[in-house]
This record gives C-alpha cells, sequence and structure tokens, in this order.
C-alpha cells in the first residue's frame, strides 16, 4: 500500500524521485541495447554508461537508507530500485553478449533458421517492457501477471534448441552459424528470467510480498 | 533481426494462481487489557474509544505525532493521571493480569509497585546511587541490610549500571552522566520487582552511546517484564520494541507486530505518519 501523499521532508522526496528517474532512465537504456543488438548494431560503449548508472544507484539508494532511514512503501521503494539496477545491468550484459554473436553471424551470408529466434526476441522484449511498467505504475498485479510467463519462455528456448540441433545434424557446414543462434536464444531466456527478477522486485515495492522462490504449478505441455 | 512468424513455438500459458501459507498467529495470555477507553483532561476529551492488548514479558512502543494521548493512556496504566485534578476514565476500564486497576479496593501504591514507571527526564532523589536504589524498598518497609544490599546489586546488574558505579555506591547520585542516571532511574524501578515497567520517552534526553545502552537495557529486561515505550523516535521504535501501536487524536488507530507496523502497515494513516508524510 505505498503512500501517494506528498513527504514532510522535501529533500527525500527529492532523493527518491531521482533515484527512481536513474532506474527509468537505465531501464530504457537497457531496451535500447537489447533492441539495437538483436539488430546487430550495438557498441559496447551502450553497455559502459548503464553500467555507469548501476553503479550511480547503488550509491543514491545508500546515501538514501544512511540519510533518511526511510520505513515501510519508502524503504521498499529504495530496496526494489538497487535490486532493479542489478537485474537491468545483467540485461544489459546479454545484450552485449547478443550483440557479439550477432556481429559474428553477420560475417556470413544469412542463416534462415534466425527467424526462428523471432518469437522468442518478441516474448522477452514483451516480459520485460511489461515488468518494468509495473514497477514503474506500482502495479502488483501486473507484476504477478508477468512470473508464468517465464515459462513459456523456456519452452520456446528448448524448442529452438531442438530445431537447430536437427538442423546441425542436416547441415554440418553451418554448425558454428547454429551455435551462435543456439546461445542468442540461451541469452533471450535469460532475459526473460531477469524480467521475472523485476517483476518479483515490483510485487514487493507496491504489495510488500516476497514470491520469489514460489511453487507453481507446472504449465500443461 | 528481421520478424518471422513461427507456427512451432509455443504461446505462453495463462497466469497460475499462486498458492499462500495460510498464517498462523499463536494466542498469547494477555498483560494489560485496555478496554473501550475514554479519557477526558476536564471537559476535553483526550482518548476515544481505546482498546488494546498489551503482551507479557515483550516491549510495546506507543508511537504517534504530539498530542496524540499516548502519555496520557501509558500513564493510565498505573494510575499516574490520578494525581493530576479533572483527569478521569470517562468509559472502559483497564485491567491488570485480568484484574481492573481503577477499582475502589486497589491499592495505589501497590499497583505502582507491580507497575513502575521510567519518565523523560532522569529523576534521581538527592541521594546516594545506593539510597536511590534502595529507596523504594525501604518504602515498602524492608529494612534487612543483607536484603536491601541484595536487590541494589541485582537492579543495578540488571540495569547494566553495576560495573560503572560499583566502587561509589556511596557518592552522589548526581555526579553520574544523564545516561547513567537514566539507567539508575530503570534500577531504582527494578529493585520493587515490579511486573510492568513504563517508559516515557526514556532516551529523548540523552546522547547516542547512552540511548544504545538503554535500548541495549530495554531489549534485555523484556525476558523478564513487560515494558511499554512512548517514543517519538521511530528508529528506536523499530529497534527495541516486539509490538507498535499507532496513535492519532486519541484513537487507536493499527496496532501489530512491529516487523509488520514498518514494514507494511494496513492503514494509510500509520504508513503516512511513519513515512514522515504529515505529524
Amino acid at each position: 500500500m505505498p503512500s501517494e501523499s506528498k513527504h514532510t521532508l522535501g529533500t527525500f522526496e527529492h532523493a527518491l524521485e531521482n533515484l527512481r528517474n536513474n532506474v527509468m532512465m537505465m531501464a530504457s537504456q537497457t531496451e535500447r541495447s537489447l533492441n539495437r543488438a538483436l539488430k546487430g548494431l550495438m557498441a559496447i560503449a551502450d553497455d559502459e554508461e548503464i553500467d555507469q548508472l548501476e553503479k550511480q544507484i547503488d550509491k543514491d539508494g545508500i546515501e538514501l537508507l544512511l540519510r533518511f532511514q526511510p520505513v515501510a512503501s519508502d524503504l521498499r521503494r529504495v530496496v526494489s530500485a538497487m535490486k532493479l539496477s542489478t537485474n537491468l545491468e545483467r540485461m544489459a550484459d546479454q545484450a552485449t553478449n547478443i550483440a557479439r554473436k550477432a556481429r559474428k553471424l553477420n560475417k556470413h551470408p544469412a542463416l534462415p533458421e534466425i527467424l526462428l529466434l523471432t518469437p522468442m526476441q518478441e516474448h522477452a522484449m514483451a516480459m520485460f517492457r511489461d515488468s518494468v511498467d509495473a514497477y514503474v505504475r506500482e502495479d502488483a498485479q501486473a507484476a504477478r501477471a508477468i512470473i508464468p510467463q517465464d515459462d513459456a519462455l523456456d519452452k520456446m528456448n528448448a524448442q529452438v534448441s531442438r530445431q537447430l540441433i536437427d538442423r546441425m545434424a542436416r547441415d554440418p557446414e553451418q554448425l558454428r552459424g547454429y551455435i551462435n543462434l543456439m546461445f542468442i536464444a540461451r541469452h533471450l531466456e535469460r532475459v526473460g528470467d531477469h524480467a521475472t527478477n523485476i517483476a518479483e522486485d515490483a510485487v514487493y515495492a507496491a504489495a510488500a510480498e516476497d514470491i520469489r522462490h514460489q511453487q507453481v504449478a507446472p504449465t500443461p505441455a | 533481426m528481421v520478424v518471422m512468424e513461427n507456427e512451432e513455438i509455443t504461446h505462453p500459458a495463462p497466469p497460475l494462481e499462486l498458492q499462500k501459507p495460510p498464517e498462523l498467529e499463536p494466542r498469547q495470555p494477555i498483560m494489560i487489557n485496555v478496554d473501550d477507553v475514554d479519557f477526558c483532561y476536564g471537559a476535553h476529551q483526550v482518548l476515544f474509544d481505546v482498546s488494546l492488548e498489551i503482551p507479557p514479558r515483550a516491549v510495546t512502543a506507543f508511537i504517534g505525532p504530539s498530542g496524540c494521548g499516548k502519555t496520557t493512556l501509558l500513564r493510565c496504566f498505573n494510575r499516574m493521571n490520578d494525581l493530576i485534578d479533572g483527569a478521569r476514565i470517562s468509559a472502559g476500564r483497564v485491567r491488570l493480569e485480568g484484574r481492573d486497576i481503577y477499582a475502589p479496593e486497589v491499592d495505589v501504591v501497590d499497583l505502582r509497585r507491580r507497575v513502575g514507571m521510567v519518565f523523560q527526564k532522569s529523576n534521581p532523589f538527592p541521594k546516594s546511587i545506593y539510597e536511590n536504589v534502595a529507596y523504594g524498598l525501604r518504602v515498602l518497609g524492608v529494612n534487612k541490610k543483607a536484603r536491601i544490599n541484595e536487590a541494589v546489586e541485582k537492579s543495578l546488574r540488571a540495569s547494566a549500571l553495576w560495573d560503572e558505579v560499583k566502587d561509589r555506591l556511596d557518592s552522589s547520585a548526581y555526579g553520574l552522566s544523564g545516561g547513567q542516571q537514566q539507567r539508575l532511574c530503570i534500577a531504582r524501578a527494578l529493585a520493587v520487582e515490579p511486573e510492568v515497567i513504563l517508559m516515557d520517552e526514556p532516551c529523548s534526553a540523552l546522547d547516542p552511546i547512552a540511548t544504545a545502552k538503554v535500548e541495549e537495557l530495554i531489549y534485555q529486561l523484556r525476558e523478564n517484564f513487560t515494558i511499554v515505550i512512548v517514543t517519538h523516535n521511530m528508529q528506536q521504535a523499530g529497534r527495541c520494541s516486539n509490538y507498535t501501536a499507532f496513535f492519532y487524536l486519541g484513537r487507536l488507530i493499527e496496532f501489530g507486530a512491529t516487523s509488520k507496523i514498518f514494514s507494511n502497515p494496513s492503514q494509510r494513516q500509520t504508513e503516512d505518519y511513519i513515512t514522515g508524510r504529515f505529524g
């Protein structure tokens, strides 16, 4: 039940707002990095900028805890911002990994199997956008809805891997390319894991509930 | 990457309902029951329909903005308000271990032995350290030197002051630092073996080190005593107490486990107060 009214201490309000703005900026840069990486355009410099933002958010978060000792929803907002930045930084690392593989793929004639990854890419990016959106809007219900989506992404990854292994057996000359595609699928699957973490942190921030590591019924095959 | 449909890919499953285990709260015996209490200073009502159950051997903190009635309620527990003209409980009752403490047959001196009090400003008597602690026992008619010696040492040890004063028990209590004087007042309260200790902002005049020592003492005392503490220091309530009650404009807004109140209060007013949004 996060409070919406203004804090008596304007300096705290300002510091908290600044922290959240940095998280949102980091999220938008991470999204841009992922999109550019998937197009094979990303420069490593993009990742460095995100790394610096992660350090800044950590520094600001610690200073906020130290100076204001926030409680209740204020404390959850600070803690979740710091946890979010760690997940965003790891997503940006995945973007760098994808960019490297994409560059390798781009050196050779395009493989038609690259299209197998498209649904995974769309699904992972939707999970990413929805989780950040749920965090920004402090919408626990929307955040909860993201958790089961990770199962679907895992299944997509398993299916793409099977298809690529099949192609490898049939066309060993393109082995290197298929392996790079499998790596990209794996990186997209990791993006989904981080989006799930962000959704869990969004539930914690909005509803003070820790939903991590809960047993859920298996999704029907 | 070029976008293309792939019909073999599984579509996302619908969201699953997460199972939450039921929360079980064990029943506890109650040390102090506050039943629908209204309190007035003359014609001015300051408490409205307050009901509360204070568990034994735990620290309960009362928080709220100035004038919310938390100190008034605390002073009801050992009838300190009887000393103020026109101050009275106009409705409801307060029970200690089930017995109404405002019943005509209640001996107020005995009640105040059972329910001790430590005030905002330390108030040692103009006597030696030893005599300060022995005072309550002498009032109760204990004269045996050995019995008093034993009680003084036990109380000073329990209030974590013994090692600092054991070599100067006959010195004036006024020679002690502010923090030591406050712990001496706690020792004085402990000497008569109370069941409940009421503390009205016991650290508000102390420096951080002295505050830490008193808080550590409160933490240790809760194993044997029921402690009710009024504090304006939110962090102190969070550190020392097991339960917290939030009052606003004479009403009890929320009462519950301190960890719950400070992490996820149920009431918007509590949330706004503890996060500094009003008050």
